[in-house]
């Protein structure tokens, strides 16, 4: 296998008193879609925002392409190219549609050519087009997580790390966003998937890990969890 | 009669435009860094010195005194940042800790201050002479002149906020310090420069303030406890709702000045300010934050 | 060692030194200096209960402590009352300012709470000071809080006519007694269920209100009770120097006991205490300073709260804390 984009080696990390990651190895291929999965409050997001530099790392490296990122400002990472879509959107709430996205393209890579980005988000979500002038806070929750997912892509990083991107959506919104998720898979964008139902994505995924109390139980491949029925029992209760 | 609400309308719109310029920058440090600069006072004081200080005492011409005193006060909301604040935000309680710093370090540079120029007024000698009567009722130019820079310093600011990226980044931030990050915000270059520029808008209200008062050591608590008065009741960190509360405020006080005079207007003010926080616990503009427990 | 009985001996051994003072240091000044140490320790302690215990950001409290003193003048000028009823009066106005300024502001989010309380306090100064109607002309124009020079002659509690030559030292130890007083409730406060109370609100504010722990409904009673105290306080402070002005809202003196607070340890015990003292001997110490008192006053507090927030006392027990540590990974490795 080709050295992976993103690898992390002995990850300890989490909040004063309580250390959420208890030794994490992983290594995330480029060009694939890797998913983390597992129960509520097992460290999903930690592990998210803690690639991101939002959370102290205690103990363990996180390489970039071969570069350590571990230690670094969470926005000289965004500019290495790992860019976070964080849970629940964060989108913020008085701009508007077109200021939100472009916020998405602050990073200096992609500041150069914001219209052409703005084009292509626009062709993925027609819906933004025409919002683009209304105030983010007064969307409905299917146009926020798209308008969440938009200022993403906006920044055209080398890694895309999305947090529970089907959360609070109904199962048709839901549908569209995945459909969105495994085109830009499709053309070669390395995706880090953080999902609490495993079997909406075993199928696509390339790599699945099974997160659980801050270690990680079972990595394989997507179809292989899908064929581990005691497994899907026991953590995720399916 | 008319005569009259000419009078008030045209003293409160400069109250108010004073207010505003100094209500700004706390609005816009308090909306970023969550922070309530108690030296705020003591910059705008310093700011009134300084121009003071570069017209008399170094002879510059009025424009160069006024960049002086704001670039000096920018510097020292600079200061401010990188000796209280940013040490004080990697530790918890930041939001008291930071208050009860401030008021500290106000109270440093104001008796500086005292101890620089001493404890009697001064005039402020930069002034525009001269009136202009407006159906009977005499209006300095000075009070023009203030009005219309404080006018263009707040339409500068609403361009900077609303068209650059720099302003957009100073948004995301008072709007979400996470996900300013995760855009590759880096919000401590957000807070340095949040400061630096309430630092130098405190310097102009000051140069205004002693303008049509005088200079003293002291001068700064009172339009800075009334700077608050207006963030609180536009909704803290609310910039926009800042300048209409300040006009506001400053119509009323003009008002209740004229008709209760000057020793209750400032009990009313209060009175007034407590009412609406009754009625609208997060300010006449300002939305309640989901705070999750 | 339990922390009350630490509280107990730590509270004797102070008690037992101050009783004696009097009785060891020659001459006047020490004793009227300690007196008044004592009167700013009564407010920097209940001070401490406000902010540091029930987290009330409030900058009321010269507030407070001036209509204690105010309302203790008056009943005494106007209505001739005897002192040893008027101090206690004056404490139960302040209890009914303190409620008056809670309901309006203690709903509200802390820094609110800060900016409306300066306020409230400004507003009492101006309207004091800017007073020149003349209320009463007896004994020349006087207004009715007595205006810029404040108000004067309103009795004694009787110890200057007791003992003519050693009232500073009688009025030293209504002090200290009022002081004992202040801290053992204070204490009581800190470690009993309102403190508990408040602890649990902190640490877990959800759990506590689903509790039914009431923020605003125990931040009123710490308000209020610590009022009682502070506006006894004021009604001492005024029978003790025989007058009471528009002085006692100076932001000079609010930023000396503040300082007080932050240097001790915001939140313990003990911390405001010993800041009041350390604050006193310093302020003592650099007399000949005083023109920079104010400056240095500023980069103390400022200093303070940066590198220690916690203030000496909190320092204190990090030191203790390490020690145990260090014992404790001795005793493993042995």
């Amino acid at each position: 296998m080709a050295e992976p984009i993103l690898a992390i080696r002995g990850l300890r990390a989490g909040y004063p008193g309580n250390v959420v990651l208890k030794g994490l190895d992983l290594a995330v291929p480029e060009g694939r879609i890797t998913a983390i999965v597992g129960p509520n409050g097992h460290g999903k997001s930690t592990l998210l925002r803690a690639i991101s530099g939002l959370v102290r790392i205690e103990a363990g490296e996180i390489a970039l392409r071969g570069k350590r990122i571990d230690g670094r400002r969470p926005d000289q990472i965004v500019e290495d190219g790992v860019i976070q879509l964080p849970q629940g959107d964060l989108l913020f709430p008085s701009m508007t549609v077109q200021e939100n996205l472009l916020m998405g393209a602050y990073r200096k890579a992609a500041a150069a050519d914001v219209d052409t980005r703005l084009g292509k988000v626009f062709d993925i979500f027609p819906k933004l087009k025409e919002r683009r002038g209304q105030v983010a806070g007064t969307l409905s929750g299917g146009e926020r997580r798209m308008c969440g997912i938009g200022r993403g892509l906006m920044a055209g990083g080398d890694v895309l790390m999305l947090d529970e991107p089907s959360l609070g959506l109904a199962p048709i919104v839901i549908d569209q966003i995945y459909e969105v998720i495994f085109d830009l898979r499709r053309r070669g964008q390395t995706i880090l998937l953080v999902e609490e139902n495993a079997q909406r994505i075993a199928e696509h995924a390339d790599m699945i890990h099974l997160l659980d109390n801050g270690r990680f139980a079972w990595s394989g491949l997507g179809p292989d969890l899908l064929a581990r029925p005691e497994i899907l029992e026991t953590y995720l209760g399916a | 009669m008319t005569d009259v609400l000419i009078q008030i309308v045209a003293s409160g719109l400069t109250l108010g435009a004073m207010y505003a310029v100094a209500t700004v920058g706390l609005s816009l440090v308090y909306g970023s860094l969550n922070m309530l600069n108690m030296a705020h006072g003591a910059v705008l004081t310093l700011g009134g010195y300084v121009c003071y200080a570069a017209m008399t005492l170094a002879g510059l011409p009025a424009v160069l005194a006024f960049a002086v005193a704001a670039a000096v006060c920018a510097a020292a909301g600079l200061a401010i940042y990188f000796a209280a604040a940013l040490p004080l935000l990697r530790s918890g309680n930041f939001e008291t800790n930071i208050f009860i710093a401030t008021i500290g370090i106000g109270s440093v540079i104001e008796n500086l201050m005292l101890k620089t120029f001493g404890p009697y007024p001064i005039p402020q000698p930069l002034a525009v002479p001269g009136h202009l009567i407006v159906g009977g009722v005499h209006i300095p130019y000075q009070n023009l002149f203030i009005l219309g820079v404080a006018l263009a310093l707040m339409a500068a600011v609403a361009v900077l906020l609303q068209r650059t990226r720099t302003g957009r980044a100073i948004r995301a931030t008072s709007m979400n310090r996470d996900a300013a990050q995760l855009m590759g915000v880096r919000v401590g270059k957000v807070y340095a420069q949040v400061l630096a520029l309430s630092g130098a808008l405190a310097a102009v209200s000051g140069i205004m303030i002693s303008s049509i008062a005088t200079l003293t050591p002291v001068m700064g608590g009172d339009p800075m406890l009334k700077a608050f008065i207006v963030c609180v009741v536009a909704g803290l960190g609310n910039v926009y709702g800042a300048v209409v509360a300040a006009i506001l405020l400053g119509l009323i006080e003009a008002g209740t000045q004229y008709v209760f005079g000057v020793r209750w207007s400032f009990a009313i003010l209060l009175l007034i300010v407590i009412v609406v926080l009754i009625w609208r616990p997060y300010g006449l503009f300002g939305r309640q934050q989901v705070v999750r427990l | 060692m339990s922390p009350v009985r630490r509280d107990i001996l730590i509270g004797l051994a102070f008690l037992i030194a101050a009783i004696a003072l009097p009785l060891l240091v020659p001459g006047r000044y020490i004793v009227t200096q300690s007196t008044l140490l004592f009167v700013w320790a009564i407010v920097v302690v209940q001070w401490n209960l406000v902010l540091g215990v029930g987290g009330i950001f409030s900058l009321a409290q010269m507030a407070l402590f001036a209509a204690g003193a105010y309302a203790t003048a008056m009943l005494g000028f106007y209505w001739k009352w005897p002192m040893l009823l008027a101090i206690p009066a004056g404490g139960v106005v302040a209890i009914v300012v303190s409620l008056v300024v809670g309901l309006a502001c203690l709903r509200l989010k802390g820094p609110y709470v800060a900016l409306l309380t300066l306020a409230v306090a400004q507003v009492m100064y101006v309207l004091i000071v800017n007073d020149t109607d003349c209320f009463t002309t007896t004994g020349g124009c006087m207004p009715l809080f007595g205006g810029v020079r404040g108000i004067g002659q309103f009795g004694d509690i009787g110890l200057r006519a007791l003992f003519p030559s050693k009232w500073y030292v009688a009025h030293y130890y209504v002090a200290l007694a009022l002081l004992a007083v202040a801290i053992a409730f204070s204490v009581v406060v800190i470690r009993g269920p309102l403190g508990l109370a408040f602890r649990a609100l902190r640490d877990n504010p959800g759990y506590a209100m689903s509790r039914g722990i009431s923020r605003f409904k125990y931040q009123l009673w710490i308000f209020g009770v610590s009022a009682f105290f502070t506006g006894i306080a004021g009604g001492f402070y005024a029978v003790h120097f025989r007058v009471v002005g528009p002085s006692v809202f100076s932001f000079q003196l609010l930023l000396f006991l503040i300082a007080m607070i932050v240097v001790g340890g915001l939140g313990s015990i003990w911390g405001p205490l010993l800041g009041a003292v350390l604050l006193m001997f310093a302020d003592e110490a650099m007399k000949e300073f005083s023109d920079y008192r104010n400056i240095g006053l500023g980069l103390l507090l400022a200093v303070f709260v940066i590198a220690w927030p916690n203030g000496i006392v909190g320092w204190i027990d990090t030191l203790r804390q390490r020690r145990r540590a260090r014992k404790a990974a001795a005793e493993l490795s042995r």
